[in-house]
Order: C-alpha cells, then structure tokens, then sequence
C-alpha cells in the first residue's frame, strides 16, 4: 500500500462533471435568503455546502422550519484540499435526512492556525460533546463554544490525532516517553 | 385538619418566622468532589467532577476518555478486512451491532447485495445480543441499587445461555466478528437453531420471574420513580436515543421508523412510555424491549430462508468502492451510526462512529442537578451507557 493512493482524495472517483440540481432543502434555504451549493450526493442522501458564516442562521432554520430536529453526528474530516465540518439532520417525525458540510480551504489558512466555524453548542446541546470531540481529533475551533476543551484525548495532548499529516509522539509500547520518569 | 393540628402548624410557622429574622440564613461552602475514574458502579472509567452543596449535586462535568483507544484513527490505518474484526469491541456487550454498522455503511457505498438468508441471520443474532445486552444491564442495575443478595445472577443464567450460542455460531462469547461486510461469517448447523427454539419458548417466563421480584418491589419503587425525569425536549435536544428516549415518551426506533434489513416483514411493538420519563420508565423500556425481542426471534426461527450467506469474497484484500455514507441501526442503547469517506482502496479514508452512549451520556449533568448523591447511580445507571462505546 503506497502512501499516495491512501490520500487519494474520496471526491475525485466521484462524477461531479454533471451541473448539479438543487434540492428540497437547497431550495428551502435559498426561499430563506441562505445560500448553499449542492455537493454529489451521498447515496441519494442530499448534500448540502454553507459557508462557515451562514451555519446558525441555517441550522436554525433546519431545526425549527424544517423539522430537521435530530442531529445524528457532527464529524470533522481532514480532506485533501479542506477542513470539512460534516452535520448529518436526520428527524423524530419524518424521514428526510440531510448532509450539510461546511469546508475550509487549507490554502487560506497560516501554518499555525486552526479553521474556525461557527459554534452550534449555545443554541444545540448535541452539538456541545461532538464539537468538542472534532475539536479534539481534527482540531476544527468551533467559534462561540463555552467549553472548547479535549475530550476524548488528555487535557494537554499535542497535535489532532485524526490528520492526515498527525505523527504519533512516541510509540506508546516500544519507546520511553520524552516527558515519562522512567 | 382538625383545629387543634391548624393551630400547632400556624404555631409553628410563626415560631419559624421569628427565628428567620433573628438569625441570617445558613448557608454551606460548596464541595467539589471527584467521583471515580475508578468506582465500581460506573461500568468502566468514567470520571464525574461533582460540584455538591451538602448532599445535593449542584453541577457535574463528565471525564471522559480514559477508554480512548483510537478506534477511528485505527480504522484509516487498518484494512477493511482487519478492521471488521477489530470494531465490535467497542461496545463490548453488543458487538454485532456495532459489525452491523459497519457493514450496513460499507454494503451502502459498496452497493453489496446481501442474500436474504444472512439478513435473517443477522437479525436473529442481532436480537439475542440485545437481550443479553440487556439482561446484563438488568442484573448490574439492580446492583447499582443496592441489591447484592443474589437477584443480579439470575439474569446471568439466561445471558450464559446466550453467549453460548454465539460461541457455537462466532467462536467468541464476545467478540464475534459474525458479520461480514457482504453477509455473515457462518451458516449455523441446524441442531443449533433448535436450541434457539427452545430458549425462546421458556424466556417470557423468565422475564416474568425477573419481573415479579423487580418492578413492583416497594424499595426498587422508592429508588425510581420519580428520579431522573428526563422530559421529551431535553431528550431530543440532546440526541438521546434508544430505550432511554422512548421511556420519555418519543416513539422513534430505527428498526420501525426507518425500516433497515428484514425487519418491515417483522411484526412487533416498540414499548413507548410517555407518562413520566423517569428512571422506572427505562427500566420498563428495557425489559419490554427484550418481549419483543423474544418475539422477533420466534418469527424468524419460522421464517428463515434457504440459501447463500455471503456475497463478497472474504480475505485481506477486500475492498469498498470510492464514496461516502451513513448508515444507522438501533443498538440497545440507541442509534449507532457509522459514517464512512471510502476511496476505493483497501482502507478507508475516514470513518466516524456516532455512538448512542456518547450522546445518552451529555445528558446526564441536566438529569443530576439538584438531586442528592444517592440518586446519582440510580440516575446513571438507568442510563445503560457502556464507557468503551463512549470513548472508543
């Protein structure tokens, strides 16, 4: 297994020649004077991109107008090009499912800083723990959360274990720890 | 009231009043308090930073993560073949559900065919590991509780019997690697499927037995009713799922709500309390759930088609095509979700677990506040959250 074919981006396998339509929800935030465009689809699950500035105000709208009360999961993914913060609405009442992804260029950001997108944690409990975890693991800085601590890793963990560039500090088994009293 | 009562109080009231103005009010420091890594009731390591005015909770944050073993960071750097093998230990209790969110994502992007047989297969096995699953959380709740005197154990005899099953079918009592992106591992010889039978026909009774010592047990009744409400809003806002969520009065199982594998031929009836939301309800959840659990089985044992349990060629060189999905089934703690960015060659490129432990757990500080220490493993407990599941 060759280094570069892991890091194939996932996308480019995709066909995204055909100009994409939009759809239901697409056309429901665009009504709302929220901006999206449409991404592949995901297995016939529409996919949504917001600019970073516009998440509240269409979360807000997704959840409360649109029924979309049920946020599944709020994942970071470290994408060749960009920072991606992924919120799979899914719904107790109805059976409508949406992607919405928020994407950050690598190429706008300095060397030492995080991507930065709107927190969801003050207006959405869910989003409280699954920010935090993407905090930790991608190292995307939800901006507005109260709490942006590590989660899943210790408190004073260096480096997002979860991009593609992350080197392990030490091998846990073999090595001494730089910092261990050993 | 008689007269002579009225005054006593009115008596005493005024006597309060009096003392009220003379003395300023009493008020305590408030004492933050650790509670574990390592304490025997919290089913692994799990951390709670209490903030306690006198016995009364006031605030909690949850430590997590003294589990994390980095099941996603190993899932980019593992074979889709490795991998299956490796992921049904995060939820240690019910690990074909966890294979089976795997597999449902993967067949998704892949556009795998499943024969029918391995999707009965894997819904059989599926529920006899939700009533283990439960049964072990009825014997360890009630020790939580307080009750050691032997009732934990009886729950055990029915989970032995089960785990003997899987370790006839998987090779594992635990870990069983049973299903396989593409089907399932094994065809099980019919021998063993009468044993299922006859399991099934004397569970209800069981249940009933468990039943007649628990639920209308006059302690068991003061430790929980009316501890722990968890209202529908609060739940939903959350992202709290599984029998937790319908003991508060929502009526949403995957298993019915969006219809995965076999289960539309099926016919059985979700458990929803909508009166309290409180910690009995849950307990009542569970063990109806594991009824209908029992039913599922019986239909399938009578349904069961012949034929092919595997499509896709299972050695290390197995492979997904490129795209990305989700796919969810409902655990017996909620809605495990699996989310999958595929390139198409043998690992994947990102995986993400939505764990319903994970977001059933957020919701514990909301359910602590102002009540006293004693209730919090009543209240935690009754949560049925498995730490490995939360960390991963």
């Amino acid at each position: 297994m060759k280094d570069d074919e892991v890091n194939k981006p996932a996308e480019q396998t995709a066909e995204a020649t055909v100009p994409l339509t939009e759809g239901v929800y697409g056309k429901l935030l665009k009504e709302n004077g929220i901006a999206s465009t449409p991404l592949p689809e995901s297995i016939g699950i529409e996919t949504l991109e917001v600019q970073a500035s516009a998440v509240p105000a269409a979360m807000k709208f997704l959840r409360e107008q649109a029924k979309l009360n049920f946020l599944v999961a709020v994942s970071g993914v470290d994408s060749p090009d960009t920072f991606d913060s992924v919120y799979h609405l899914w719904s107790f009442s109805k059976l409508d499912e949406l992607v919405v992804k928020v994407r950050v260029p690598k190429s706008s950001l300095p060397a030492d800083k995080l991507p930065e997108v709107p927190s969801l944690s003050n207006y959405w409990q869910t989003a409280d723990w699954h920010e935090r975890e993407t905090y930790d693991l991608i190292g995307i800085r939800y901006i507005g959360h109260r709490y942006l601590r590590r989660i899943l890793n210790p408190w004073d963990w260096e480096g997002h274990p979860l991009r593609r560039d992350y080197k392990q500090p030490v091998d846990a088994l073999n090595d001494k720890h730089p910092v261990s009293m050993r | 009231m008689t007269s002579i009562q009225s005054a006593c109080v009115r008596k005493v009231k005024q006597k309060k009043v009096a003392i009220d103005t003379q003395v300023p009010e009493f008020k305590t420091d408030e004492m933050i308090i650790n509670l574990g890594p390592q304490h025997p009731s919290t089913h692994g390591v799990l951390r709670l930073i209490l903030t306690l005015d006198g016995e009364v909770v006031k605030h909690t944050e949850c430590v997590i993560g003294h589990l994390h073993r980095a099941q996603e960071w190993q899932g980019q750097n593992r074979t889709w073949f490795q991998y299956q093998a490796l992921i049904d230990r995060v939820d240690y209790l019910s690990g074909m559900f966890t294979s089976w969110a795997l597999c449902a994502a993967a067949e998704k992007i892949d556009g795998a065919v499943v024969p029918e047989r391995a999707e009965y297969l894997r819904v059989l096995v599926a529920e006899l590991n939700r009533i283990s699953s439960h049964l072990l959380w009825l014997g360890t709740y009630l020790i939580d509780l307080g009750a050691l005197y032997g009732f934990p154990f009886y729950p055990f005899i029915e989970r032995e019997k089960i785990l003997t099953f899987f370790e006839e079918v998987a090779g594992q009592r635990m870990m069983y690697n049973y299903i396989r992106i593409g089907g399932v591992q094994r065809d099980p010889k019919a021998s063993w499927f009468k044993k299922v039978e006859e399991f099934t026909k004397q569970f209800a009774q069981r249940i009933d037995e468990y039943e007649a010592i628990v639920t209308e047990n006059p302690i068991f009744l003061k430790r929980t009713k009316d501890v722990g409400i968890l209202t529908k809003e609060v739940a939903m806002a959350y992202g709290v799922t599984g029998p937790t969520l319908r003991a508060s009065g929502v009526d949403y199982d995957l298993r019915r709500f969006k219809p995965y594998s076999v289960y539309p031929k099926l016919k059985f009836t979700v458990p929803v309390y909508n009166k309290h939301g409180d910690t009995w309800d849950r307990y009542m959840a569970r063990v109806q759930e594991m009824r209908e659990s029992n039913e599922i089985i019986k239909q399938v044992l009578d349904m069961l088609p012949e034929g092919e349990i595997m499509t896709k060629k299972q050695n290390a060189g197995l492979r997904v095509k490129a795209g990305e999905g989700f796919a969810a089934v409902e655990s017996p703690r909620g809605v495990l979700g699996c989310y999958i960015i595929s390139n198409g060659s043998d690992k994947a490129y990102r995986f993400k677990w939505r764990n319903p432990s994970f977001s059933n757990l957020s919701v514990l500080p909301p359910l602590l506040e102002n009540r006293p220490l004693s209730d919090i493993m009543a209240i935690f407990g009754s949560l049925d959250i498995i730490i490995p599941d939360v960390d991963r």
